[in-house]
């Protein structure tokens, strides 16, 4: 049975991307450039890739930092207490129904508290047999697009486990198709693969 | 034109040509402050017995009384506290309007009780009442805005003395504002007098389990000692009419102690402690006697004079003293260069009523009331008018 890990809950969302927050102390678990996946019931669900996590300071954080020693005590309060969700942007790369996974945008977003998932290997390796959702990454509006393909392959990569370094490799070869008729960004990308592909 | 700025101008500008002259007479009145300070400040028994003649003279007589400690007296902060339970209310309201559709009034009550060192993160609680129909007539009489804020108070009062009931070790709590109950006694006095007595229960409670209870006053502007040097100033005539004595006029207690190239209370230090000549000593009698001490929250450099209050049961215990001292000191340098209790802080987020929030609990009583067929009354026509949208709004 696939393990659910919850990494927030929505707070806001389009048809190309949406935006999540947890409280700090789930932070553990999402990082830049997971996939992650919003069920939505009767077999639909979305997938989006974190580009961003974003934590917003507020009046009171601002004053604190101030300070010659924040104590303990305050650290957890305003960690656990003090509702300033860490928010993470995700692009959407595609979605699920009734068992088949498609590399398009979703027919329509994840509503409000949606809960959000981590996904596990065995969804990583499910959506990422094919590349047609590079296409969303590389597309991406202020969307870091070599780090975050750099994040995801590594991670990919390893989900893929034996098959990981053919996988990469292949990876690899599709990004360069596809921006063959954009030197500078390759050259950005692959500068950027070159850090966690040998 | 909301704003005539040329009367505005006119204005400020003769404001502006009094300012030598008003500096020149505060500079007079601070020197003789601090003349008068120097002089009295260990003749504890002789002020006191002024400050008899002046009640005998005038029994709305407020002023500091000094207890055994000289005036100019200043301690320093104790050691670090290490174990203590740390407890701050703090409240918010939404006041009945009658120009609105619905009269309903909310108290809300924020609370955060923190154990230092304790591995624990601090637990927040919010108590939140709402009143409406009868509620808003007690007595018979329409609820004040003063009503609404007395019953604010108590409330802030009670759950510090809920919170604290069943803790072990020490317990410090405070709110912010002074402990003294200040409010209309005018058109409804038997609702005043009934919210005093109860909030006289609840201080006896917290008195009776030993927890540590003050009223943090942030920029006071009061001048109790001041007025005491002006009773210590006065001669047998002038004693007579202090209403209209006021030699040191312009001089407050925040300057006596804390004036910015040389304060009288170091850092972190602490003033004597004073009892409160006023009458509401008539109220606060015995071991909740009212007493206060000034304490210099700020920096070298960067005085900031703050005002505690507390009761007698914890004015006369050295050690619950110390420990209060120690707390707000600690609690305030927590807040960097604005020092402010921390808890203070977040007690007044967790309490604070926003005007969505207000507006959602209106409409949540004006569907309830229509989905049982009750009558809705309409908004005034003058709020209305306000309401509306443009240049007229303000």
């Amino acid at each position: 049975m696939t393990q659910q890990i919850e990494i927030g809950r929505l707070l806001r969302a389009g048809t190309t991307g949406f935006v999540a927050g947890c409280r700090v102390n789930q932070l553990d678990a999402p990082v830049f450039g997971a996939l992650i996946r919003a069920p939505l019931g009767e077999g639909y669900q979305v997938y989006g890739i974190i580009h961003d996590i974003h934590i917003d300071d507020d009046g009171l954080v601002r004053q604190l930092v101030t300070s010659n020693n924040v104590s303990d005590d305050v650290m957890r309060d305003n960690r656990e207490n003090r509702i300033v969700p860490v928010e993470m942007s995700v692009l959407a790369v595609g979605y699920e129904q009734d068992g088949k996974v498609h590399h398009l945008l979703p027919p329509r977003p994840p509503l409000s508290l949606d809960v959000i998932y981590l996904c596990d290997d065995k969804d990583l390796v499910r959506f990422t047999e094919r590349f047609g959702y590079f296409r969303h990454i590389l597309n991406g509006k202020d969307v870091p697009v070599g780090e975050v393909l750099a994040a995801h392959i590594l991670q990919a990569g390893k989900a893929h486990e034996k098959d990981g370094e053919t996988w990469k490799s292949k990876a690899t070869q599709e990004i360069i198709t596809l921006l063959r008729d954009d030197y500078p960004t390759l050259m950005s990308v692959l500068g950027a693969l070159g850090e966690v592909i040998q | 034109m909301p704003i005539d700025y040329q009367q505005i101008y006119t204005r400020i500008k003769e404001i502006g040509q009094g300012a030598q002259e008003r500096r020149r007479k505060k500079e007079e009145a601070q020197a003789s402050a601090r003349a008068l300070l120097n002089t009295y400040a260990s003749e504890l028994e002789y002020l006191r017995s002024k400050v008899d003649s002046a009640k005998q003279a005038d029994s709305n007589t407020r002023c500091a009384l000094p207890i055994n400690e000289s005036l100019a007296s200043h301690y320093p902060i104790p050691d670090s506290v290490i174990q203590a339970t740390l407890i701050a209310a703090d409240g918010s309201q939404i006041n009945p309007d009658r120009h609105a559709a619905i009269q309903f009034c909310v108290v809300n009550v924020g609370a955060i009780q923190m154990k230092l060192n304790s591995g624990e993160t601090p637990e927040i609680f919010t108590d939140t009442e709402l009143l409406y129909g009868d509620d808003l007539l007690p007595n018979g009489y329409p609820m004040s805005d003063g009503l609404v804020a007395l019953k604010r108070d108590l409330a802030e009062r009670t759950k510090l003395d809920e919170l604290s009931k069943g803790l072990q070790g020490s317990v410090v709590t405070f709110t912010d504002g002074p402990i003294e109950l200040w409010g209309a006694k005018g058109e409804d006095a038997n609702s005043y007098e009934a919210i005093v007595q109860k909030y006289l229960g609840v201080l006896s409670r917290l008195q009776e389990r030993g927890v540590i209870t003050a009223g943090y006053v942030d920029k006071p502007s009061a001048d109790l000692v001041v007025r005491l040097l002006e009773i210590a100033f006065a001669d047998n005539e002038q004693i007579q009419k202090m209403r209209e004595f006021h030699p040191l006029r312009g001089v407050s207690d925040r300057w006596l102690y804390g004036e910015h190239n040389n304060p009288l209370l170091p850092p972190g230090h602490r003033s004597a402690v004073f009892g409160i000549q006023s009458t509401s000593e008539k109220k606060y009698t015995g071991i909740l006697s009212l007493h206060f001490f000034y304490l210099n929250v700020g920096t070298e450099g960067h005085p900031w004079i703050v005002r505690v209050e507390i009761p007698k049961w914890v004015a006369d215990d050295k050690s619950k003293l110390d420990l209060l001292h120690g707390v707000l000191v600690e609690q305030c340098r927590m807040m960097g260069s604005k020092p402010y209790p921390y808890l203070l802080h977040r007690a007044h987020e967790t309490a604070v009523v926003k005007m969505e929030e207000k507006q959602q609990i209106e409409q949540m009583l004006a569907m309830e009331l229509r989905n049982h067929g009750e009558e809705m009354d309409d908004g005034s026509y003058k709020q209305s008018a306000k309401d509306l949208p443009g240049r007229t709004k303000r």
